[in-house]
């Protein structure tokens, strides 16, 4: 026993929350995948709270409070319970047997060593570092019960009401384990933010972001995302947390990653434009799904928010951006509505997948007022006056409403466009131009005309 | 002049898809420009008056009918007692015709007024021999235990139908009790009917915790019972609420073979009593719990109509109507509807149709006919609240296959999500649909207008108001308004020159 | 202040030294980025400096106007300049 606890003894020393808490890894690192049989091995489930504590007693008593020596025994002992709950699941697995029953063993083990922790924390009974270990524990809880939840799927996969329900199918949630999950990472969050420590150096309110950032993750698997606002409204109603930047760049980009997108989904593009830069700029250079994924946000809110569309740079450099949005830009950018349509309902189960599909729709706007732009500069300048010299040359401003009605037709001509048009529908769409600002100008329907201003017809695209 | 389509030929929902003949302007104008029109003369464009949500009634118990529910200032207060019974071990209701029957004289034991048979005065007296006493089980239990076995029996006028001499005495139908009681101990039954993990508060949700504040049956006030006796006498809440529907109280009912035989061993009851209703009690709890949350009643009711009351305890089979007898109620109902239009009456008798579904565990065809019916006539009428439960419960009952119309409503969830510019729960739905389910016409129409809109294409959007398949018209009668709204600010501000008189 | 920068560092410090807790398992799924959800993936470490974010000088180069006036040649503005004439000044 004492041999399977050198590894905490020297992580413990080292005052490391990571070190501790790869200790408690449920995973055999690939350079040692024997570990977890081996430390299974030391000892049984009846034995293992006598063990732990005789180990950690001779070796631990003049260095640690036997509060302390209590609480690590009853967390490594419950460890070693989730550890002998995993490696039966992994025989079972071997032969063949991997059942529901297991993944649920897993996680319930997994789930009393989460709350051992929890307790020991809240008691004080642990160093206050403690509550990062406590972080990856939850981590791997939250693991636990999404592969608890798909087994339970796999063997019931759709539940009857019973009992007293006046309805026939039950509201039973289909994330039983991970809803339960959620609701053992509030109690961490609230343990985080409501420390009422003084002294912000041991305080467990370093502990909010990350824990935050579990409960997203939590939260949009589980499609309640509205609950993400409350977590991100209860963090700013707290003005005695740590200033922001203090944080670890993981905790801080994970988090601004996740306001970002919740502002997204609630269509305050502004917000999310400004969380998602920010998470960019501080992204680990090395973590390119991550910088992708803030990417597949950004893209589209810069569509909204500035009309702009990603540099060809940007996108050679990430191959997976460009197959997801590099067609779509092209027709934006050439007002090639056919084009647009085509690769919108190519990409729409892949975009409806990340939602930003609705979004990006919206972008079709923009191809059309390029195409519009177009015919603005294909009809041209007025004629020279006299005495008026190149650098007078204005372009024409009254274009009839039927230049249009051709440009958007051969636009459409192509096989991708569901939309069909006629005249109303161009007059309709001239009109949404117009009042989204994207030009600027009136209609005249008596004379079949639009008639643009003189300067700054199409807003910001330097005509 | 047209107007915009503010008349309405009132489509049936029974006929909803086989397209009736909706209203259509006979010299066809094409919306945009009908637009423009209204807006170069000013003509009021009415709205039609949409239907108010017309079920919020509450069924007073006072004087006996339905009224609706803002002339019931206080309905919310039974929440604090609600509460309360899904808590207790519990929930159900004490029997008042039972307690009543005995609890006002003093003793059972000297009988002042009635006249009490040999043998039931044969039995009373074993039940307080020093022999008989079981440890654990005072004498003041056993008096009460014992006025309910005799009162149960004396109210139906079966004292003499009892085999007294082999029938259990109040003290071993208590360590019966008890000891199943301890079985049944660490499950913790689900009684309030619903869970309160899910985080969703849709309005259907919502809609069901109003119906529970409502129709939630009261427990009699200033009346305080302990366990005890709302254990024994949990099954009298049936009795009651059957009285209440206006059921013969003895309706025989068959029980289950496999039940028989359990209660069978447990009483060793002769055969000669398996016809006779059982005494509440006689259900005991170590069958509850774990299989009253699976296994289904089977219903032996055959009265069509049944008011509908929510269950908080298992339903009795002879409260239950079975499948065939509720086919003849939805034939019934379909009549009425169309006959009558009592909206209250329809939703009520629905909610009781779905419930007798539910506790006997129908789910077929039949099921998915039901559910849809029902979520027609609220959307007719505009009940967004049951219509959205039904929804829920089609949505999941779809999934199963068992037939019905799943692109009609795939295409009104659509239509829904456009009211609600619900952006989250519209992306949810996109990514459901096969591509199949695109192609489908009533699909795809609904697909046409979210995108329209999207897209500022008024032109087109008012096209497929025109053009809507089945009851789809009546959804969009609910964003009809915000919409063309939207067109005008939008036409006026392009066309603003040309429009002097707008400014 | 100068102390509280201590408490995350102290705990964090050592991220490249060690192979992390959450290292070993995200090996398998960084094969296929963006292929499954939009769930963030753990970092790899704790915490990092400014040098090892990604792109310093911020998002200038990142995006470009979405607009296109170098393709007057280009099949479809031809196209359109055509149609366009048969079309004349009329209605």
């Amino acid at each position: 026993m004492q041999d399977a606890l050198a590894e905490f003894y020297t992580a413990y020393a080292s005052g490391s929350a990571v070190a501790v808490a790869h200790f408690l890894n449920p995973i055999s690192p690939p350079q040692n995948p024997g570990r977890l049989y081996d430390f299974w091995r030391t000892t049984n489930e009846v034995r293992v709270g006598g063990d732990v504590q005789y180990a950690l007693e001779s070796r631990l008593r003049r260095h640690m409070s036997p509060n302390e020596i209590n609480a690590w025994v009853d967390v490594i002992s419950a460890y070693w319970r989730g550890v002998d709950k995993i490696v039966k699941a992994e025989q079972a697995e071997n032969q063949g047997k991997l059942a529901e029953r297991q993944a649920i063993d897993v996680y319930d083990a997994w789930k009393d060593l989460t709350s051992t922790f929890i307790k020991y924390i809240s008691n004080g009974a642990l160093p206050h570092w403690a509550v990062f270990t406590l972080y990856f524990t939850a981590n791997h809880l939250r693991k636990f019960a999404l592969k608890a939840d798909e087994q339970m799927a796999k063997a019931k996969p759709v539940t009857f009401s019973s009992g007293f329900q006046d309805d026939i199918v039950s509201t039973t949630p289909r994330n039983e384990k991970l809803e339960e999950a959620a609701r053992v990472f509030n109690r961490i969050f609230a343990l985080c933010l409501g420390d009422r420590n003084p002294e912000l150096m041991s305080s467990r309110k370093w502990g909010v972001y990350c824990i935050a950032n579990l409960q997203f993750k939590t939260y949009f698997k589980l499609k309640t995302i509205s609950l993400s606002k409350n977590v991100v409204k209860s963090i700013a109603a707290q003005s005695d947390l740590p200033q922001f930047h203090l944080y670890p760049a993981s905790h801080r980009v994970t988090y601004m990653y996740y306001v970002g997108v919740i502002s997204f989904l609630q269509e305050d593009y502004t917000m999310a434009e400004a969380s998602l830069t920010e998470a960019w700029n501080s992204c680990y250079a090395y973590s390119s799904k991550n910088q992708e994924l803030i990417m597949s946000y950004l893209i589209p809110c810069r569509l909204i928010t500035e009309h702009k569309i990603p540099s060809a740079q940007l996108l050679n450099q990430f191959p997976h951006l460009r197959s997801l949005f590099g067609d779509l830009m092209d027709s934006i950018k050439k007002g090639d509505l056919s084009g647009f349509d085509k690769a919108l309902t190519e990409g729409e189960p892949e975009f409806v997948k990340r939602r930003i599909f609705l979004t990006l729709e919206r972008s079709r706007d923009i191809a059309l007022r390029n195409l519009f732009r177009k015919v603005f500069l294909s009809a041209g300048y007025e004629d020279l006056k006299e005495g008026q010299t190149e650098n007078d040359r204005i372009r024409k401003s009254r274009i009839p409403i039927s230049h249009f009605a051709a440009a958007l037709r051969m636009s459409t001509a192509g096989t991708g466009s569901s939309q069909v048009v006629d005249d109303d529908e161009v007059e309709c769409l001239l009109a949404n131009m117009i009042y989204k600002g994207h030009m600027k100008g009136y209609i005249s329907r008596d004379h079949g005309m639009v008639v643009l201003n003189k300067k700054g017809a199409f807003p910001k695209t330097g005509v | 002049m047209p107007q915009p389509r503010n008349a309405r030929v009132q489509v049936s929902c029974f006929t909803a898809h086989k397209q009736t003949d909706f209203f259509r302007t006979t010299h066809h104008h094409h919306p945009f420009s009908l637009l423009l029109l209204l807006l170069s003369n000013p003509l009021p464009f009415t709205c039609r008056n949409s239907p108010a949500a017309a079920c919020s009634v509450y069924f007073d118990r006072a004087s006996r009918r339905w009224v609706p529910r803002h002339v019931l200032p206080c309905f919310r207060s039974h929440r604090g007692v609600d509460t309360e019974l899904q808590r207790s071990t519990c929930p159900h209701k004490p029997h008042q015709a039972v307690t009543s029957a005995c609890s006002q004289s003093t003793s059972p034991v000297k009988p002042a007024k009635v006249d009490w048979p040999p043998a039931v005065r044969e039995y009373v007296g074993r039940a307080f021999e020093g022999q008989n006493t079981i440890k654990g089980i005072s004498r003041e239990d056993v008096t009460k235990k014992l006025k309910e076995v005799i009162g149960f029996f004396a109210e139906r006028s079966q004292l003499d139908s009892v085999t007294w001499s082999t029938y259990p005495l109040p003290q071993e139908l208590l360590r019966d009790e008890r000891l199943s009681k301890m079985d049944a101990a660490g499950v913790k039954p689900t009684l309030s009917g619903t869970t309160n993990t899910t985080h969703d508060n849709t309005p259907s949700k919502k809609r069901k915790s109003q119906d529970r504040d409502e129709l939630q049956p009261q427990p009699t006030p200033g009346r305080k019972t302990n366990n005890l006796e709302d254990r024994i006498t949990f099954a009298g809440g049936n009795e009651k609420r059957h009285k209440k529907n206006g059921l013969p109280r003895d309706t025989q009912s068959k029980f289950d073979q496999n039940d028989l035989e359990k209660r069978k061993q447990r009483f060793n009851l002769g055969t000669a009593t398996a016809n006779r209703p059982m005494p509440p009690w006689v259900a005991t709890r170590n069958d509850s719990d774990s299989d009253m949350n699976t296994a289904p009643v089977v219903g032996t009711n055959q009265r069509l109509e049944k008011q509908y009351l929510r269950l908080t305890a298992p339903p009795k089979a002879e409260t239950v109507r079975p499948q065939h007898v509720l086919e003849k109620t939805l034939q019934m109902l379909t009549r009425k509807w169309k006959e009558e239009k009592n909206y209250g009456y329809i939703c009520n008798q629905f909610k009781s149709l779905r419930q007798d579904l539910t506790v006997q565990h129908i789910k077929n065809a039949f099921t998915v006919k039901v559910y849809e019916l029902h979520a027609r006539i609220a959307l007719e009428k505009g009940d967004l609240g049951e219509y959205n439960q039904c929804q829920t419960q089609l949505k999941a009952l779809y999934s199963q296959r068992l037939g019905g119309n799943p692109a009609e409503f795939t295409a009104y969830r659509i239509l829904y999500f456009v009211y609600t510019c619900n952006k989250t729960d519209m992306n949810d739905l996109l990514a459901e649909l096969t591509p199949a389910d695109k192609t489908h016409p009533w699909i795809k129409h609904a697909l046409d207008v979210r995108s329209s809109l999207a897209l500022g294409n008024y032109h087109k959007f008012f096209q497929l108001y025109l053009d809507a398949p089945n009851m789809g018209s009546y959804l969009m009668d609910m964003f009809i308004e915000r919409e063309r709204l939207h067109a005008l600010a939008n036409i006026s501000k392009a066309y603003v020159p040309t429009l002097e008189h707008v400014r | 202040m100068s102390g509280a920068t201590q408490a995350p560092t102290k705990s964090t410090d050592d991220k490249s030294k060690t192979v992390d807790a959450e290292n070993s398992e995200n090996k398998k799924a960084a094969v296929a980025p963006l292929e499954e959800d939009d769930e963030f993936e753990d970092f790899p470490v704790e915490d990092w400096t400014e040098e090892e974010s990604q792109i310093p000088g911020g998002t200038t180069h990142l995006w470009e106007e979405s607009w296109d006036d170098d393709d007057t040649s280009e099949d479809f503005a031809v196209q359109l300049r055509e149609e366009l004439k048969k079309l004349g000044n009329s209605k």
